[in-house]
């Protein structure tokens, strides 16, 4: 058994020991674990953050099929989000419907959407589609927030939506067992994907469009569906985010910086593969927590006024940024499964390829 | 009458800085084909330059534009040589989120340096302007479009007339070919970035002249200058100047629907870009690339 | 296999990991913890940084008095800051580890509506009082929420005072025009002028709404140019104020009154705008000339005081200062009535609360806000801002009307 072998075993164990424990661990929450004086492993933080990690799993994992397998840079997915965000909290706080009930639209509502700007949008190639992908992004927020009916906000104006607060039971442990499971479909999607007919139509379409149109693929209905699938899954999420954050406007539910950390955790994690972008996620999502102060270890540097403290942590933020992109194009789930090893050899290779 | 004569006044007025903004994003990303997401810092650096040495010395801001020129082509030839370079070869999202990471990086080394306060360059001529029969021309925001445009003539001159210029040329046409023929690639790369971040320096120099600054005033000059490039049609400068003064225009047009249609500025100008990407891919008036 | 180790170890060595610290007060009373994510980065650094002035204020003064008396013990305080990066969903992240991490006795509230508004559902999911000074949307406390609570006056009455003052010139205008952002704090703020303006025989001519944060707004001046108005309102921000008196110059727009939400009282304004910046009113929520008799803490003078003591350079306290202030001190007036750090018991004191303090009265209706407090009327004169409306807590008379454009 060679070192790398050995390398993958342990980091196998290792990431299911790490997902038992995130499945398991909240049950300790429930009322029936406490009276039976089970120790408690979770709390409303923790509960707080994994919710949150999930959502971008969600996020990251659907971008990269549209991003990663097909190889069309969606700069504006966060509309997807927004969009089922709004539909549930639509249904929720002007319709009065319950939330089990509102929350299937919403994936339904950003497909729609995707199919409708995917057909024009799909046409272009490169910069342009991501250019006028994040065109679409701005634009879908601002009219959620603006759009009048004689003097009545449409969807709730600027002053956003309220949604009941305890519209479930133990809700924590909800929200978070139900962004886990949109996470786990999303993922399960995706791996259904690379394996499917459909799957090699969008490598084939990454890889060369005119090439796959000849071998019969039919490209305009494999990225549309590729397109909507993505909004799909991004629209869940949103539409569990509604209820699980209360209160929802443009502010929360079209921030265009989601866009831009959607797709760096896809690159972080791997694009193209099943696990890479979840695994990205995860990585940066704990990233940026650890930098602003939410885990219970700190960042604390020597001789650096406690002012300047965040505005570092930004600058670290932008130069790991920046390191990962020009060390490790290939994402950190290149370093997993024996593929290659982080050695300096494997940077120099990296800066090589891509360097002038 | 007059008043759709101010208002195209007004339209044209906020399109030469728009103009000026886009000039140089078109450039790097026409000849390197980057798309610059810290060009909007870059802008704010000249800004707050300017500002700088207004504060210090007194000095006329508008004769402060060369030095926050010659500053930024260091700067951005630097940056370009050192880090960008080194991922040239990779996918177009790549570029992206490095210069997402160097966005990140200059505005908050600003907002270490000069804090969070507003900022504004304000001379004894700010906000005075000529009156034409009821129509007004401010005199900072007429220079500021005749700087725009003498700087884009000049960036222009300098694409064809030098051979810096048309070895910058040579390179965005056809990267390869370029090198085969002696173009050394890291340093055609650095000048045009460098370029790039002078024309961003200029048109920060003009912007702290005509409205407060603070470091994150730059990211919303990012998302006109993605506008005003794909109106006008990727890399050619007098495109997207014309482009600037579309977007100048229509953002005016817009502000002017009566109620609450100034709101969807941003949506009508993006509508517009959407709409110009799917119908005439060239730009208004350039050629494809 | 050894270089991912050395790897990991670089890393260690670089970053030193610290975790929360522990307190050293001797024979006093348990530290209070209070804590508030503020937008320390981002868009809001400005507005978050006034903020943290004014709870950072009060810290240091009830440090100095030996804490907050509880049962006849003095409990020393610390306020915890985290930077929510100006992002409402991150600001809610760290209101749950305020709670959960820092064992945060009670919550101070983040910069601005959307945060406020977030945060107020976690607030009240936790039951913790979250006392907060920079969310004045009326929208949040509508919620029926029982653990947020705000000091400001409500947004709709930001531009009311105004109004007032302008019935009692002579002579009297009557048409206005009004700027607004589209956000929610800017609206309400806007909605309260046009509720208002024709009960005092004035008419909104011209509303225009624009996007927040904008900084082209010289078309929207030239549409309040083209009817004339003899007041210019504006429900924005510091950025679109300056923007908007800039635009007001060029386009040669002269009205007898503007006046602008927020924006005049920070010095910001002036130093941006320089002698421009004469005659322009706001609606403010407090002033450092207002005569309020304070019950307990400083008196407004001692206040202007210790804040240009402790931040010199900064000028006078601007109201995001005061009202910071002023969420702390509810806080603390409530602990000691409670006479408990039980925060059910000092949820109903912060809810039977009435007191005076320099910023004003203190006292929430019972959807949690302060209805009770007036707002004040301040004008830049010669570069100094000057309380001028109402009269009985005036120190000069309002310059009226604001000379033309060529006549300055």
């Amino acid at each position: 058994m060679t070192t790398s072998q050995r390398w993958q075993r342990i980091l196998i164990v290792l990431g299911c020991a790490v997902i038992a424990y995130a499945v398991l661990a909240p049950l300790t929450s429930l009322d029936g674990a406490q009276a039976l004086n089970l120790p408690l492993l979770t709390d409303k933080l923790w509960f707080r953050l994994a919710t949150i990690t999930a959502m971008f799993v969600v996020m990251a994992t659907a971008w990269n099929i549209i991003g990663g397998l097909t190889g069309y840079a969606a700069f504006g997915n966060v509309a997807f989000f927004g969009i089922g965000a709004y539909t549930t909290g639509m249904l929720i706080a002007k319709a009065k419907w319950p939330f089990l009930l509102a929350l299937p639209l919403a994936p339904v509502a950003a497909a729609i959407f995707a199919v409708l700007v995917g057909l024009p949008l799909l046409r272009l190639r490169g910069h342009y589609f991501a250019v006028a992908s994040l065109g679409v992004g701005v634009a879908v927020g601002e009219l959620v927030q603006n759009l009048d009916y004689r003097g009545e906000p449409i969807f709730g104006g600027a002053s956003g939506l309220f949604m009941p607060i305890f519209a479930v039971p133990n809700r924590d442990l909800y929200f978070f067992y139900l962004m886990l499971g949109a996470a786990g479909v999303s993922i399960a999607v995706t791996w259904a994907v690379i394996r499917s007919r459909f799957g090699y139509g969008l490598i084939a379409i990454r890889e060369n469009e005119e090439a796959a149109a000849v071998i019969g693929v039919n490209t305009t209905a494999y990225k549309v569906a590729a397109f909507a699938l993505a909004a799909a899954l991004t629209g869940l999420a949103g539409g569990i985010f509604a209820q699980w954050n209360v209160f929802i406007d443009q502010e929360n539910s079209f921030p265009i910086a989601y866009n831009v950390e959607m797709i760096l955790m896809a690159l972080l994690g791997g694009t193209g593969t099943v696990f890479g972008p979840a695994a990205g996620a995860v990585v940066l999502q704990l990233l940026i927590q650890f930098l602003s102060g939410s885990l219970p270890i700190t960042l604390d540097l020597p001789f650096v006024p406690e002012d300047a403290m965040p505005v570092l942590a930004q600058v670290v933020l932008g130069v790991l940024l920046a390191l990962v992109v020009i060390f490790a194009p290939r994402g950190v789930i290149d370093f997993f499964g024996g593929r290659s090893r982080l050695t300096i050899a494997y940077l120099r290779r990296s800066l090589r390829e891509t360097s002038i | 009458m007059a008043d759709l004569v101010q208002l195209v006044i007004i339209g044209l007025l906020a399109g030469g800085i728009y103009a000026a903004v886009g000039v140089g994003f078109s450039l790097v990303w026409g000849v390197l084909n980057i798309v610059n997401l810290a060009h909007g810092a870059l802008v704010i650096v000249g800004a707050y330059l300017t500002w700088q040495i207004f504060t210090a010395s007194g000095l006329d801001p508008f004769l402060t534009l060369p030095i926050d020129a010659v500053a930024l082509f260091a700067f951005g030839y630097v940056v370009q040589r050192g880090v960008i370079n080194r991922i040239i070869r990779a996918p177009l999202l790549f570029t992206f989120l490095l210069t997402f990471g160097l966005n990140l990086i200059a505005v908050n080394v600003l907002l270490l340096i000069f804090k969070s306060d507003f900022r504004s360059v304000t001379t004894a001529y700010s906000g005075a302007g000529l009156d034409l029969g009821g129509i007004v021309v401010p005199y900072i925001r007429l220079a500021a479009l005749g700087i725009a445009l003498l700087v884009a003539a000049a960036l222009a001159l300098l694409l064809n007339r030098t051979r810096v210029g048309l070895a910058i040329q040579a390179v965005g046409s056809d990267r390869d070919a370029a090198q085969l023929v002696g173009i050394d690639l890291r340093h055609a790369y650095a000048v045009t970035y460098g370029l790039g971040a002078a024309c961003a320096g200029v048109a920060g120099g003009l912007i702290a002249m005509i409205q407060a600054i603070t470091p994150t005033a730059g990211e919303p000059y990012t998302l006109q200058a993605f506008v005003v490039v794909i109106l006008g049609g990727l890399g050619r400068v007098s495109a997207t100047v014309v482009g600037g003064l579309v977007f100048g225009l229509v953002e005016a047009f817009a502000q002017s629907i009566p109620g609450s249609g100034s709101v969807f500025a941003n949506a009508i100008a993006f509508g517009v870009m959407v709409l110009v990407l799917v119908t005439r891919p060239q730009g208004l008036l350039g050629r494809l690339r | 296999m050894k270089k991912h180790i050395l790897a990991l170890l670089a890393v260690a060595g670089l970053v030193t990991l610290a975790c929360g610290s522990g307190s050293n007060q001797g024979a006093q009373g348990s530290t209070i913890v209070l804590g508030a994510p503020l937008g320390l980065t981002g868009s809001l650094t400005k507005e978050s940084a006034l903020t943290k002035q004014g709870y950072d204020l009060w810290l240091d003064w009830i440090n100095k008095q030996g804490g907050i008396n509880v049962n006849g013990t003095k409990h020393p305080v610390t306020i915890k800051y985290y930077d929510d990066t100006s992002n409402a969903n991150q600001s809610a992240v760290l209101m749950q580890k305020l709670i959960t991490e820092d064992k945060a006795n009670f919550l101070l509230g983040p910069y601005g509506s959307a945060a406020t508004a977030t945060d107020a559902a976690i607030a009240e999911q936790n039951q913790i009082p979250m006392v907060e000074a920079n969310g004045a949307a009326q929208s949040i406390f509508n919620q029926g929420y029982k653990y947020t609570f705000g000091v400001l006056s409500p947004a709709n009455k930001y531009l009311q005072g105004v109004l007032d003052m302008a019935a009692t010139l002579n002579p009297k205008p009557t048409k206005i025009a009004m700027l607004s952002a589209d956000d929610n704090f800017s609206l309400e703020v806007a909605q309260g002028v046009n509720d208002y303006a024709t009960g005092l025989g004035m008419q909104v001519v011209v509303y225009k709404k624009y996007k927040n944060g904008a900084t082209a707004l010289t078309a929207e001046v030239q549409a309040a140019k083209a009817v004339n108005p003899d007041i210019v309102l504006n429900s924005g921000h510091l950025a679109e104020a300056i923007a908007i008196h800039k635009a007001a110059k060029e386009q040669k727009l002269n009205a007898k009154i503007f006046a602008y939400s927020v924006g005049p009282s920070t010095p910001d304004f002036i130093k941006s705008l320089g002698k421009d910046a004469d005659y322009v009113y706001d609606g403010s929520q407090w002033t450092p000339q207002v005569k309020y008799k304070s019950q307990f803490y400083l008196s407004v003078s001692d206040y202007v005081a210790a804040y240009k003591a402790k931040y010199p350079g900064e000028g006078d306290p601007d109201y995001h200062v005061a009202e910071s202030t002023a969420a702390c001190l509810a806080l603390q007036r409530a602990i000691e009535k409670a006479n408990s750090l039980d925060a059910k018991k000092v949820r109903d004191a912060l809810a039977a609360l009435d007191v005076t303090t320099f910023y004003g009265r203190i006292k929430f209706d019972s959807r949690g806000i302060n209805t009770f407090k007036p707002m004040v009327v301040e004008q830049i004169q010669g570069g100094e801002h000057h309380t001028v409306f109402p009269s009985d807590v005036a120190d000069k008379q309002p310059m009226y009307p604001t000379p033309s454009w060529d006549q300055r």
